[in-house]
């Protein structure tokens, strides 16, 4: 099964985010909850944590390329 | 918020009774022949004789209230005493235990702090360091007006108590060129740092002080002197706790507590209010230290009245602070016979009090220790006594001199005071620092990727896309962190967080703790300290999260950063930026453009930028002045990006006091202060399907301000609108209004117009387009008012009736 990472709803003003930092690999096993990806905002800067336990994906939007609200950056395939 | 240091409820939650670490009171018993032997009688008859001239220096000033006369001088002198005549041991005692090179920061009652520190550096100084001093000092005019007797040190006595006497009397050679007076004296070179007329107001700008000589290294301390009385004031706790913060142990690399004393003379009375008993609730006064840490701030009460017990508890906190162990604090217990001002006549003190204290008189009770000890007899006591009025009527007769302390000259220079409010100085800044690089950071990697102008072939980019104002205020404060090691930022939510609004975002991947910090809910410190760190040689960059908290802020602001470089006449520089966001959608407290409140007050700049180039080049302006600036940021405009040129990536500075031309136009000037900038623009384009063609201004700056950019356009269209999000009534924009009539007079076809807020609370998020003026408004006004052949009507809202509503308060 595939669970996507998707750039999240911050405030009611945002709608987009960039991709500031990939802090895994295509191919890592990642736990639930560990930090996968840096985002920022205009405003603020966060990490994305995995959803689920598994292994990521290919990344679909690198390093300086900017996000709507609601895009997929990766997935996590589990068994 | 550091994520090193982890909230874990099962400690939180553990069960278990705090313990207070415990307080001395009037713990010091050395016997007198002990100190005789460790002191030696030369620095214990200088004892008696510094208290001796502080009792005969305030009795000299106490006389001339009451009588107009001291020693055969008549001399009517109009200015304040707030008399120590008492507590004389409790400063002298201080004194002995600090070093010339620590600083105190004194109160409203400090005639006896600052001469017992004067005296005391004289008395660890050479000669040679003097008379450098006295030379450096208004190019030696103070050290020839007392001139005349014995040299050396006796005349470095002459020179502070002259210096001193004559700032009083507000003479030109006084120590603040007599702009401070009796409650503002200092002298940096002896280590007394301002007094201050506010209470308690010294305990904020010291613990800054601290932070300074933290910073710097430095093995001194600094003293915040203040009364009983000022432990009821907010800011003292403040103070307090901004001291205590565990972070400087924790999470600072160089390790340890602020070298701050906090040093409470306690004459137990809060001007006539009683402290223990009446107006507070602790029994001792140092019971409030267990309120400030789990070392309880290191209190002690010790006796004000036996300068040696004082000299003793100084000298122990001061190696605490020394190595690292501070905030500490102190109750000196003494008493103050004189009354709290020439006017007070004792309402509020029993006869049998007063005398039962007499017999605890300092210098009675020291003079007769010396005698009993043999150090001194009688005659050596009266000797000295009558050498001490000597002292003090010689320099009296020399400081009601005019021909040798000449008055201030305003009468034949009447803006003489004016070009005292700022220094107009600008700091150069070096190269960059070494091993500070952003590089690593990816908001600085994020900001690079930006366009640098904000309007592309579609219209105008998403924020992520473009340089916004919060990017250019970014790459301003940058710089100068990146090159300027003296420059500091905190304030709430700083450093993790980046601020509450991204301003700082990332700066804490490569800046320590040391030069950007999280301070706590505490406005009052966070500008006090401010302050007291510039004094010290420091820049301060601090932030209030909403302009609307500046009321919290009000004595720093107002009566301390804004004041302190015209009441020393120029000496002291207060390079202080105070950021201070304008909020919106968050209603009545929140969202308040006070701008015109502050550029109310003398001695600070105000600037309010509306554009992303404005913001970085005003905000390097201020980060490179010595003057105190307030920098007003919309919380509207943080993403706006530019549209008007592009942003140069380079450094470059944008002089306060400039307004700049953002559309040229023919009919009509509207001139704007701040995000008014955007609906005056707006106007601008529909007043042009109307044939109207509007010229639009912003102010960029409210203080300084130059009027010809904008009587230039007047001249142009004969019209004027000012728009602000301020309150109409007493803004900003109505005093621009006034002066540009009068200035412009002959070019106005008719009366300026302010668009304003209205003279009532911010409403919520729904309703804010009915408050902050809108582009309807503008329209409706300048075809009703200006050109009613084009009248049209927009249904702005602001068609209310201006009279009416003002008779009813509005």
């Amino acid at each position: 099964m595939s669970t996507p990472l998707l750039v999240p709803q911050l405030g009611n003003e945002i709608t987009e985010a960039e991709v500031t930092e990939w802090l895994h690999a295509p191919g890592d096993t990642v736990e639930a909850g560990e930090p996968l990806v840096m985002i920022t905002t205009t405003k603020m800067a966060m990490e994305l944590e995995a959803p689920v336990a598994g292994v990521m994906g290919a990344i679909v939007l690198g390093e300086g390329e900017i996000a709507e609200v609601g895009a997929t950056l990766t997935v996590i395939e589990t068994a | 918020m550091p994520k090193s240091i982890v909230v874990d409820p099962e400690q939180t939650q553990s069960a278990g009774r705090l313990a207070f670490a415990a307080v001395d009171l009037h713990a010091y018993a050395t016997p007198f022949a002990d100190e005789v032997e460790a002191r030696g009688g030369a620095q214990l008859r200088a004892v008696l004789r510094h208290m001796m001239i502080i009792r005969e220096f305030e009795s000299m000033l106490a006389s001339f209230k009451a009588t107009g006369a001291y020693a055969g001088i008549a001399y009517l002198y109009k200015g304040p005493a707030h008399l120590s005549i008492g507590q004389e041991a409790a400063a002298v005692g201080a004194a002995l235990g600090y070093r010339a090179e620590d600083h105190i920061y004194g109160s409203h009652r400090s005639h006896g702090e600052f001469i017992a520190k004067g005296l005391a550096a004289i008395d660890h100084l050479d000669v040679e360091a003097l008379e450098a001093i006295m030379a450096a000092e208004q190019g030696g005019a103070v050290r020839d007006a007392v001139a005349h007797g014995p040299g050396g040190k006796a005349h470095a006595e002459r020179f502070l108590l002259f210096g001193f006497l004559s700032e009083i009397f507000m003479r030109s050679n006084g120590f603040n060129g007599g702009m401070g007076g009796s409650m503002h004296a200092f002298f940096p070179p002896f280590g007394a740092y301002p007094n201050n007329a506010i209470v308690g107001a010294s305990a904020g700008i010291a613990t800054g002080a601290a932070l300074h000589k933290k910073r710097a290294g430095s093995s001194s301390i600094c003293v915040a002197h203040a009364g009983d009385g000022s432990t009821g004031c907010g800011p003292v706790w403040e103070a307090m706790n901004f001291a205590a913060m565990a972070q400087f142990d924790r999470l600072w690399a160089d390790k340890g507590g602020l070298p701050i004393l906090f040093f409470f003379t306690n004459n137990f009375y809060a001007m006539g209010g009683q402290t223990i008993g009446e107006t507070m609730g602790w029994d001792r006064l140092s019971r409030i230290g267990a309120a400030v840490n789990a070392a309880s701030a290191h209190a002690e009460t010790v006796d004000g009245t036996n300068p040696l017990a004082v000299a003793d508890a100084v000298a122990r906190k001061r190696a605490l602070l020394v190595a690292g162990k501070g905030p500490a604090l102190l109750d000196v217990e003494c008493y103050r016979y004189s009354g709290h001002s020439t006017t007070d006549v004792n309402a509020y003190r029993s006869r049998e009090e007063m005398k039962a204290w007499e017999a605890q008189d300092p210098i009675a009770l020291f003079a007769a220790e010396m005698t009993g000890a043999g150090v001194m007899d009688a005659a050596e006591v009266e000797a000295m006594r009558a050498d001490v009025a000597a002292l003090i009527e010689g320099v009296t007769r020399l400081a009601v001199d005019p021909a040798v302390a000449p008055p201030v000259d305003v009468a034949g220079d009447p803006t003489l005071i004016g070009r005292k409010m700022f220094s107009d100085q600008d700091i150069t800044l070096g190269g960059p620092i070494e091993g500070l690089s952003p590089e690593g950071s990816a908001t600085f990697r994020q900001i690079k990727r930006k366009a640098r102008f904000g309007i592309g072939p579609d219209g105008p980019l998403s924020p992520l896309r473009a340089v916004t104002i919060r990017d250019g205020l970014y790459e301003a404060i940058l710089h100068h962190m990146t090159h300027d090691a003296r420059l500091v930022a905190y304030g709430e939510e700083c450093r993790d967080w980046g601020g509450a609004f991204g301003v700082y975002k990332g700066l804490a991947d490569f800046l320590p703790h040391d030069r950007l910090f999280n301070a706590p809910i505490s406005e009052a410190a966070i500008v006090a300290t401010a302050v007291g760190h510039a004094l010290e040689g420091g820049r301060s960059l601090v932030e209030l999260m909403y302009g609307d908290f500046i009321g919290r802020a009000g004595d720093e602001i107002f009566n301390q950063m804004s004041k302190w470089q015209a009441m020393s006449a120029g000496v002291l520089k207060m390079p202080v930026v105070l950021r201070c966001s304008v909020g919106s959608k968050y209603g009545a407290q929140h969202s308040q453009d006070w701008t015109s409140l502050v550029a109310h007050i003398p001695g600070l700049k105000v600037v309010y930028p509306a554009t992303a180039y404005d913001a970085k080049g005003l905000m390097a302006s201020a980060l490179s002045s010595n003057d105190p600036v307030v920098f007003f940021e919309s919380q509207r405009l943080y993403d706006k990006v530019e549209q008007f040129r592009e942003v140069p990536e380079a450094y470059y500075k944008i002089a306060m006091g400039t307004p700049d031309v953002k559309r040229e136009g023919s009919d009509l000037t509207v001139l704007t202060i701040g995000p008014s900038l955007y609906p005056a623009l707006a106007a601008a384009e529909e007043l042009e399907t109307l044939g109207l063609s509007a010229e639009v201004i912003d102010v960029r700056s409210l203080v300084p301000f130059d009027y010809a950019p904008v009587l230039a356009s007047i001249k142009k269209t004969g019209h004027l609108v000012v728009m602000t999000e301020a309150n109409e009534r007493g803004s900003f924009a109505m005093t621009l209004a006034a002066n540009i009539s009068r200035f412009g007079f002959s070019d106005l076809k008719a009366a300026p117009r302010v668009i304003g807020a209205p003279n009532w609370i911010v409403p919520g998020a729904d309703m804010e387009d009915t408050f902050f003026p809108q582009v309807n408004d503008v329209i409706d006004v300048v075809t009703s008012e200006f050109y009613p052949s084009k009248r049209v009507n927009k249904r702005g809202i602001r068609n209310w009736d201006d009279r009416d509503l003002a008779k009813h308060g509005l």
